[in-house]
């Protein structure tokens, strides 16, 4: 590739998020993920020089070395390879690793396939167990701690410092499960009112069953190449609108909240977050992203988080995410609509497969290619952001449509 | 089904989940058989460098560490300065403090003592720059800024984060 060179998305494609796939294993789902997106990207899966892996937690699929494992599976070898993981923000790790890949010449195209099967194959109370241990093991979840209760704790401190309320909480639900609706690889479309969030059964206050992403199935891919490549070996390069991958930012934070400065960000908001969007927004060229961005999917793990996002990511000031939320600000036809797919509540949260079926969904929206409900018109510039633990890892990245 | 395997959990016929019908490229793939099965780790799990404050425990003492450099006092401790990486030292912290926050969960782990529901809350200890997680019990409103104190299991425990819990001053 020559210096400066774009790196552009060719192509993404899904395996149906749901809370259960008894239809197959993390493997099958991945291939078919893989498929989808090389078809998108209208490449021959032979001429791919590299592949990615994004996988959390394998072990819940009694497997280990997932990336040697899909590798195989994918018919790739002895093409190199590289496994990538961050907890929940395993998938942004993976966009960022593949910019890294591409901009350095190691390669000059890239299949980036993430998953996890956390869906009903293994209890939720298992899944609780294990995910425990992504976080401090040894004073936290031996006191009983867990990372619902970790995200109840945050909320809780931004509805004292700002007088954030449970129905603006439940307003993202609605949104959100709502979007979903016109997604049919979501795992939890509804159409639902704040009352049935607030009615919903209570998990750890604020949050109730209706404020949280649901563990579910699921696979995403990308194609992703520089621009060189993709005229050479692409046909979604000729035939579809061109969308490259043009800010990329990461940040990380302590991974006990009570560690964590103050008052900033004290336990109410994301240090790692606005690390990794003011670097993102830097390479992009982004200075007030409100305005300058035309649809986002940011990590919704919960309804308060998303509100919690928005402010770290500087769409609005700290404390300013609720009146915002309840503005409509950020819904279908609002200033900067958010999670159309649904994002992990509506969508569903497989952690390795997140953050791309997030990039998918942008980079949808921005050849305008979605469904008419919830397709954001002339969507031109769009962001994702997804982190690990409570965004102890952060990852933000910036797409453009570039004809 | 027949039982010649043990650990068969069932046998499920697959629609496919997009609904593609006779397109449905994986149509001869539909049938998949379930096992039953189990894994389990044992550890002999180290609190390495920071034993001291689990031991203490069972003293119904609490000990944070200072930072050498800085003058910081971590609780729950660190080894090394969350801010500066210097080698801290032992400091023990009265048991009183303030509670930050504090949520009451309908979900609890095996590590959460058994109990149905608890309140998991950040307390502040006095003479700590930061803030420690813990269940908080016998309080109808935890709310933020309560006086906090620690109080002692009479019983033996498993796990030593549970020979103590905080209580209202
Ligand atoms: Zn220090």
């Amino acid at each position: 590739m020559s210096a400066g060179e774009d790196i552009v998305v060719l192509g993404g494609g899904l395996s149906k998020f749901a809370r259960e796939r008894p239809d197959g294993t993390p493997v099958d789902w991945m291939v078919e993920a893989a498929i989808a997106a090389m078809d998108d990207a209208g490449v021959d899966p032979a001429e791919i020089e590299h592949s990615l892996v994004a996988y959390e937690s394998e072990i819940l699929a009694r497997q280990l070395s997932m990336g040697q494992v899909i590798q195989d599976a994918l018919a790739f070898c002895p093409r190199p390879s590289i496994r990538v993981e961050a907890g929940g923000g395993t998938g942004g790790a993976a966009i960022r690793t593949a910019y890294a890949y591409l901009k350095s010449g190691l390669c000059d195209s890239m299949l980036v396939v993430g998953c996890d099967a956390v869906g009903r194959g293994v209890t939720s109370a298992t899944v609780r167990e294990v995910y425990a241990l992504s976080g401090d093991v040894d004073f936290e979840m031996a006191a009983g701690g867990f990372f619902m209760a970790y995200y109840a704790l945050m909320m809780q401190e931004h509805m004292r410092l700002y007088g954030t309320t449970e129905e603006q909480m439940a307003m993202v639900s609605v949104k959100n499960h709502r979007n979903a609706l016109s997604n049919p690889m979501a795992a939890m479309p509804m159409e639902i009112t704040v009352e049935d969030v607030l009615a919903s059964p209570p998990v750890v206050a604020p949050y109730k069953r209706l404020d949280c992403a649901v563990l579910a199935d699921g696979a995403a891919a990308m194609v992703l190449a520089t621009r060189s490549w993709a005229e050479a070996h692409a046909s979604a390069w000729r035939d579809k609108p061109r969308v490259s991958l043009t800010g990329v930012g990461c940040g990380t934070e302590r991974v006990r909240i009570g560690d964590r400065p103050k008052p900033y960000p004290g336990l109410a908001h994301y240090r790692a977050k606005r690390e990794a969007s003011r670097a993102a927004y830097a390479m992009a060229g982004i200075t007030d992203p409100r305005r300058e961005l035309d649809v986002a999917e940011v990590a919704d793990t919960y309804t308060g988080a998303e509100m919690q996002a928005y402010e770290d990511l500087g769409f609005c000031d700290h404390g300013q995410s609720g009146p915002l939320t309840a503005r409509g600000v950020f819904d279908l036809g609002g200033e900067l609509p958010t999670n159309t797919s649904g994002g992990l509540i509506g969508q569903g949260a497989p952690p390795g497969a997140m953050g791309l079926a997030q990039a998918i969904e942008v980079v949808n929206q921005l050849r305008g290619v979605c469904p008419a409900e919830r397709q954001v018109p002339d969507a031109r510039r769009g962001l994702t952001d997804i982190h690990g633990g409570t965004a102890s890892f952060s990852v933000v990245s910036v797409f453009e449509r570039r004809d | 089904m027949s039982d010649l395997v043990s650990r068969k959990l069932d046998v499920i016929e697959n629609a496919d989940p997009m609904g593609r019908g006779p397109d449905d490229p994986w149509r001869d793939f539909r049938t998949v058989e379930r096992l039953d099965m189990e894994l389990h780790f044992q550890f002999k799990h180290s609190f390495g460098k920071l034993s001291p404050f689990f031991l203490a425990l069972e003293e119904r003492r609490l000990m944070g560490t200072r930072c050498t450099e800085c003058g910081k006092v971590w609780m729950p401790p660190r080894v090394h300065c969350g801010d500066d990486l210097a080698i801290c030292e032992w400091v023990e912290l009265p048991g009183e403090g303030v509670l930050e926050a504090a949520s009451l969960s309908a979900y609890t782990l095996t590590t959460g003592g058994g109990e149905d529901t608890l309140v998991l809350g950040y307390v502040t200890l006095d003479g700590a720059d930061a803030a420690m997680l813990q269940q908080v019990r016998n309080c109808d409103s935890p709310a933020p800024g309560l006086r906090v104190k620690a109080v002692w299991a009479e019983r033996p425990v498993e796990h030593p984060m549970q020979l103590f819990w905080f209580e209202p001053a």
